[in-house]
């Protein structure tokens, strides 16, 4: 089951409910209502979901994280030598992949920021927007048009074309 | 009055025709009393019995049903068993890997059902990157080989002291000379 966002990463702001001030002797439709959810949806799933755990904590498997160890890149790799050029493609490929990762969460974080702020959101979230718009610049930069067909090998000649571009640019 | 008399004759001759049907004799055919149509009571219960022609949807049926066994013949199994799966088992949690530890392949996955196939039906990531590390060394040893089998070639060729391009001849010694050595034999 998915688990909430991290609540110590992401601080939600201090509620401003008003303390409740009855002035009507009628009851409160919204009350009601959230007593009826609570005893008619949440209070027999969570009963549910806690018999399923309960089962499940006998045999409770853990799964870890791989960490990879660097490798030379094709930069460092001698030519011809095509074992080095694979390694360093995978290598390449597994960054790619984080970097995508990476974005998204940046992207994440900037839409639960407007979430939270409502109407406001331009003014409170300017460091979440300011961060997500540097990181995709960056990530556009570096694997922008490079396709379907990607490989370390046209980035690195993507690379190559911008630095050119920068070498003429500052000539 | 001739009418009246036509009717009392077909009234004798109706009541000839199905004389045990009670209230059908000729004086009361004519005399009894037709009951209204709305005021009797209506049983909508069984209805007029119709019988529909329509096409045969036996083939359809068959069809449909033979189909919803065969799907559910396995997918009942299935579905019992993943729901089994995923109650009594569970997903895996993650967590730190611990010092000096070196985790299997399979515990990388999260899923129960992902960390068997991974751990009795797949080769383990590692196996896979050196195979594929061993096929290209052997390629490029073979690449190399016969780079170097053209440049040989080529040598050989253009100096001609190598076995390559050589062509096996008799042995001077062998050749009898003495019938060359006098003329005029």
């Amino acid at each position: 089951m998915p688990s909430d966002y991290d609540k110590g990463a992401y601080p939600e702001p201090p509620r401003q409910t008003p303390a409740v001030d009855k002035q009507t002797a009628l009851p409160n439709p919204a009350l009601i209502l959230s007593k009826v959810f609570y005893y008619t949806v949440d209070l027999p799933v969570t009963t549910f979901r806690d018999a399923v755990d309960s089962i499940r904590s006998n045999n409770k498997m853990v799964y870890y994280h791989q960490k990879f160890r660097r490798v030379p890149d094709l930069t460092e790799c001698q030519e011809g030598d095509y074992v080095c050029y694979y390694e360093a493609e995978m290598q390449w490929r597994r960054d790619y992949k984080v970097d995508q990762e990476i974005v998204k969460v940046v992207q994440e974080r900037m839409r639960s920021c407007q979430q939270r702020e409502g109407a406001s959101y331009q003014q409170n979230c300017t460091k979440e927007i300011q961060q997500f718009q540097e990181v995709t610049k960056n990530f556009q930069l570096r694997y922008g048009d490079l396709g379907a067909y990607a490989n370390g090998k046209k980035c690195l000649m993507k690379q190559k074309e911008r630095m050119m571009a920068a070498q003429a640019q500052s000539a | 009055m001739v009418g009246m008399s036509v009717l009392r004759s077909a009234a004798a001759f109706a009541a000839r025709l199905s004389p045990l049907k009670s209230g059908n004799t000729a004086a009361s055919l004519l005399t009894r009393t037709i009951p209204r149509a709305d005021k009797v009571a209506v049983r909508w219960g069984h209805g007029k019995k119709m019988f529909v022609i329509k096409p045969t949807d036996f083939y359809d049926r068959r069809f449909l049903r033979l189909l919803q066994f065969y799907i559910l013949l396995t997918g009942i199994p299935v579905a019992i068993l993943v729901t089994g799966i995923n109650i009594f088992i569970g997903e895996a949690e993650l967590t730190e890997i611990p010092e000096g530890y070196d985790p299997e392949h399979w515990e990388y996955y999260k899923h129960p059902i992902t960390r068997w196939i991974a751990r009795n039906m797949y080769d383990s990531p590692v196996k896979d990157y050196e195979k594929m590390m061993a096929a290209i060394q052997i390629e490029k040893e073979k690449a190399d080989m016969r780079l170097t089998q053209l440049e040989v070639r080529r040598h050989m060729r253009q100096t001609g002291d190598g076995p390559w391009f050589q062509v096996p001849t008799l042995d001077k010694e062998l050749i009898d000379n003495s019938p060359k050595s006098s003329p005029d034999n």
